[in-house]
């Protein structure tokens, strides 16, 4: 740029560089278009470089570039675009010359998702938000999607025992985070905390993970935010490659295999198939075996379409089945049995190590078939349109009598059927937009065979939304973005309640007009009819400050009507000892939220800070409302609410190369949340916590090593839910106080990983692993872990893992 | 403007969507509990030929004092019930018998001393009693109560406590106790 002999004139807008020189018989011109190899639509900004010169053009709106005033000779051409691999090419010039050029998407990080199967760009670019791959994810050691996200600050997990995990977003999770797979959302009873989301993450290659509401084109009601999965785009190519993993663990004594197979047609056609399955016996804790702890799962998935840059389709089945046991130590008969497995050290029941798993245990299936088809017009606009129907089973067993332990206690069948149409990619000056509609229809049916009262009732559920997405780019230096979702949710439920309780909540007044006139012995068949109107939003800015520092500020508004569970739930759950009542008087939430992320890249460290600060008002949460004397007891009741609630916190990243074959990891995250109206901390909100990483990875060798430490600390705030029973001791009722309220104390948990890279002669590579967790074999319990109450968290597990492509 | 009359074609046609579906789900089958207990009742015949029967029944939570004599063999049989559909009584107990192997039944007394022993008609498993019918003898005069358990898969049949015995409770209940000369 400082030659004093080149002028440059730029068109604004247009990224059309003109470039002149002053000389003799120097007046031959080099012109041409650059193209992508896929599809032929013209490169826009890519650079053509003379190597060696100062001559330079970069290509505009039509691809076109030229370089005027070269002499004659032998140069060497270079071709670059931030999204394409760069290219060499030897020229010899003798006259003016026309060419044409193509270049070919590369595949790196960002890439991913800017040609993901499902067309994902960053989901909204003025929210910070992180994409990890999956392969990187698995090199972890994790079994679960959820397990992965303990290495990303600001998410952690809510686990009801070791196999069952769900997300935790900026300390929310259930309804309010959002699963997307393969462009719709995921619906499998997602309300309840132990029910891991029916996802085979293993079948897909990207995971994003956006802290708040800013997927308005999924959702608006998913105020902690939403995890995206997805695969990447198809190569046009004739090609057939397959990936293959093993993955052995001492702990459980069980392991992982999965496969993937793909055939690409060169004319855009492709077909592939994943399957994964895993079987693990019971897991143990540093001390003693975790009864009952053994799980099985398999899943298989088959998809087919036909992908042409610039239209397309394809079609997808998938089938998931997990099998997980449940510790046998956590079923409990009443508060009795509570307060005894809180005052003891070790689970009540260690059995020898097993593969059976019996009750209480869960079976979960979920199909789902999606048909996608998209095409981009000559304006560029961009059509899709997708169906997708899925099918999710849910059975839970429990230890019965008479024999009906194998009848399930819970056996529930959910069918939604989802509808989407979107237009993006609309521009108008500076402007860019992107709307839509999303339409559902569920259906949820209860097995009145299990001789249980539901869980869940028979419900349908409708919900129509519409949103629209605008950005103004002016620069590449700032953005401005914003988007409005408007969602319509109707419930049409059928449930019975016991006469009682129907009268002493005062149902019978206020919800009169549900009342059906049918009942059967001492319960009424009540049909409870709800509308809601959502209105969810955001807006924020994304400016660059410098070359390698963003700043990212917006706002979100997120709407979210009560889930069926919140409004319905209706039972015992065993391992709380709680009885839980929905509530049909509650109203949606509505959340505010704003985030600010700071980040950093410099070539030898980074450094990201993303603090967030929201208010919820009707925030929907369950507490205890007293106790109830039943036949086996008494039990605390536990009923759903709902109050004001203030979150707010901060997540931290930083890494640091120290020398050349060194770098070192910090993240960590924090959050406060406060029960405002009644003055007391929220439920289960993850404590501080902390990682730290040392990767060793030599130059020119093909092995790393990583050592990796998670620190938790103790939450100390925590409402009390504490209550008091009467128990016979010595001949006299004394009173005790079962504590289910107290944290556990913090803990940390080294692990490390060996990893070594081969490549055969074909260029594949295969990788192999050792890890390590929870080297030191240290004993703790985890906060967010619901069966914290009866055991400690896993032990030393070692990990060999086997990677191979063909 | 192209793309506002789309935006307003979509909003016409989201709105149409939300009235033109309207479609019921059929009425669900009541479900009858099973293993729902509702009533305990407990029979005491004292030797000198008095009886009394104690039903606890769930709906009034409570039930009448058990009425026993110092120093006297009490026979006390105890029957579980399920009365939640009155047209279709059924008779736990038979459950408990037919898994004796799982079962036991365990009395815990507050403020008063009873002793409780297998009585001689008692369901046995093995040389266990599950004390469906016991002997009870209390060693001296006052009020209490007895908390009545029947436990479901105890981890150690012989323990004394009701923390000892293991397992979970399919039954907890507090039953008044007066003893008398």
């Amino acid at each position: 740029m400082k030659h004093k002999s080149i002028h440059f004139y730029i068109v604004l807008n247009c990224l059309f560089i003109w470039n002149f020189t002053y000389g003799q018989e120097c007046n031959l011109f080099l012109k041409g278009i650059v193209t992508d190899f896929h599809d032929d639509s013209f490169l826009i900004g890519a650079l053509v470089k003379i190597e060696g010169t100062n001559f330079f053009s970069q290509t505009n709106l039509n691809g076109e570039f030229e370089i005027e005033g070269i002499c004659p000779g032998r140069y060497v051409l270079n071709i670059s675009h931030p999204n394409c691999k760069s290219k060499t090419k030897n020229i010899n010039l003798k006259d003016n010359k026309i060419f044409d050029l193509k270049l070919e998407h590369h595949i790196n990080e960002l890439e991913e998702i800017i040609v993901s199967d499902s067309r994902l760009s960053r989901t909204r670019k003025s929210v910070q938000e992180v994409l990890v791959d999956i392969s990187e994810i698995n090199s972890y050691g994790s079994n679960t999607l959820v397990d992965a996200l303990n290495y990303i600050p600001g998410a952690s997990i809510l686990k009801t025992g070791n196999s069952i995990g769900k997300p935790v977003i900026h300390g929310m999770y259930g309804s309010r985070v959002g699963i997307v797979t393969d462009g719709f959302r995921q619906y499998d009873q997602q309300w309840g905390p132990d029910h891991a989301p029916n996802v085979d993450f293993d079948s897909f290659e990207t995971i994003q993970l956006i802290k708040g509401a800013a997927a308005l084109k999924y959702g608006g009601d998913t105020s902690a935010g939403s995890i995206i999965l997805s695969s990447k785009r198809k190569v046009l190519r004739d090609t057939l490659f397959g990936t293959s993993f093993i993955n052995l663990e001492s702990n459980g004594w069980g392991g992982k295999f999965g496969s993937r197979l793909e055939k690409n047609y060169s004319n855009g056609f492709y077909i592939n198939g994943n399957f994964t399955g895993k079987r693990y016996g019971d897991l143990n804790s540093p001390n003693y075996i975790l009864s009952n702890t053994g799980f099985k799962e398999v899943d298989f998935s088959i998809k087919l379409g036909k992908d042409l840059v610039s239209k397309g389709w394809n079609l997808k089945y998938s089938n998931y089945n997990l099998e997980p046991g449940i510790l046998k130590a956590s079923h409990i008969g009443n508060v009795q049995d509570l307060f005894f497995a809180l005052n003891s050290s070790e689970p009540s029941i260690i059995d020898d190590f097993t593969y059976n798993v019996g009750a209480p245990n869960q079976r979960a299936s979920h199909q789902r078939l999606t048909f996608k088809y998209f095409r981009s017009f000559k304006n560029d606009v961009k059509l899709d349109f997708g169906y997708s129907y899925q099918n999710n089973k849910r059975k839970e067993f429990d230890i019965r009598r008479g024999g009906r332990t194998n009848v399930p206690v819970v056996d529930l069948l959910l069918k939604t059927h989802n509808l989407m149409l979107g237009f993006s990619n609309i521009k108008m000056e500076n402007w860019d937009f992107e709307f839509g509609y999303n339409g559902l229809i569920q259906d949820n049916f209860s097995t009145p065979d299990t001789g249980v009262k539901r869980l869940i009732p028979d419900y349908i559920k409708f919900e129509n939304g519409i949103y629209i997405l605008g950005s103004y780019q002016e620069s590449n230096s700032f953005l401005w973005e914003w988007g409005l979702r408007l969602d319509h949710v109707f419930y049409d439920a059928k449930k019975y309640y016991y006469k009682s309780v129907w009268e002493e909540r005062n149902y019978d007044v206020l919800f009169n007009q549900f009342e059906t006139g049918t009942d059967f012995a001492n319960q009424i068949l009540v049909n409870p009819k709800f509308n809601y109107l959502n209105v969810s939003a955001q807006t924020g800015i994304s400016k660059k400050i410098s070359d390698n520092s963003e700043f990212n500020i917006s706002y979100i508004l997120s709407q979210r009507a009560p889930n069926p569970s919140e409004l319905f739930s209706d039972g015992l759950h065993h391992a709380m000892a709680a009885i839980e009542y929905g509530n049909l008087s509650i109203n949606p939430e509505t959340s505010h939220k704003f985030l600010l992320s700071l980040s950093k890249t410099k070539p030898n460290y980074n450094w990201s800070l993303e603090p967030f600060i929201s208010k919820t008002f009707n925030y929907i949460f369950i507490e205890p409302t007293g106790l109830k004397q039943t036949i086996r007891g008494a039990f605390p009741v536990w009923t759903y609410k709902s109050t004001d609630a203030f979150l707010t916190g901060i997540d931290l990243n930083y890494s640091q190369s120290i020398i050349e074959n060194l770098s070192f990891d910090i993240g960590a995250s924090y959050v406060y949340a406060q029960d405002i109206l009644n003055s007391e901390p929220l439920i289960l909100i993850p404590p501080l916590n902390s990682f730290q990483k040392l990767k060793f990875s030599p130059k020119k060798s093909k092995w790393t090593f990583e050592i990796s430490n998670h620190i938790s600390a103790k939450q100390n705030r925590f409402p009390d839910s504490n209550f008091i029973f009467d128990y016979i001791e010595d001949g006299t009722i004394v009173s005790k106080t079962v504590d289910i309220s107290e944290s556990p104390s913090g803990f940390h948990r080294l692990d490390a990983i060996f990893s070594l890279q081969i490549r055969n002669q074909k260029n594949l590579t295969t990788n192999l692993r050792l890890i390590a967790q929870n080297i030191l074999n240290s004993e703790y319990r985890d906060y967010l872990n619901r069966m914290r109450y009866y055991s400690s968290e896993l032990g030393r597990n070692l990990q060999i893992q086997l990677n191979f492509n063909y | 403007m192209k793309f506002f009359t789309k935006f307003s074609k979509a909003k016409i046609l989201f709105l149409a969507f939300i009235f033109t579906i309207s479609c019921s789900k059929d009425d669900p089958d009541a479900v009858n509990e099973q293993e729902f207990i509702s009533n305990v009742i407990l029979t005491i015949e004292s030797a000198d030929g008095t009886s009394q029967t104690v039903d606890w029944d769930l709906s009034e939570m409570n039930s009448q004092t058990i009425n026993l004599k110092v120093n006297t063999d009490h026979n006390v049989g105890i029957r579980f019930i399920n009365s939640s559909d009155p047209n279709d009584i059924e008779d736990v107990t038979l459950e408990v018998i037919a898994e004796a192997d799982e079962h036991q039944v365990f009395y815990e007394f507050a403020d008063v001393s009873v002793n409780v022993t297998s009585a001689s008609n008692d369901t046995k498993d093995g040389g266990r009693g599950v004390l469906l019918n016991s002997v009870w003898n209390a060693s001296s005069m006052g009020t209490g109560l007895v908390r009545v358990y029947l436990i479901h898969q105890p981890t150690n049949f012989n323990a004394t406590t009701r923390d000892g015995l293991g397992g979970f409770n399919d039954v907890a209940i507090d039953i008044p106790v007066s003893i008398v000369e």
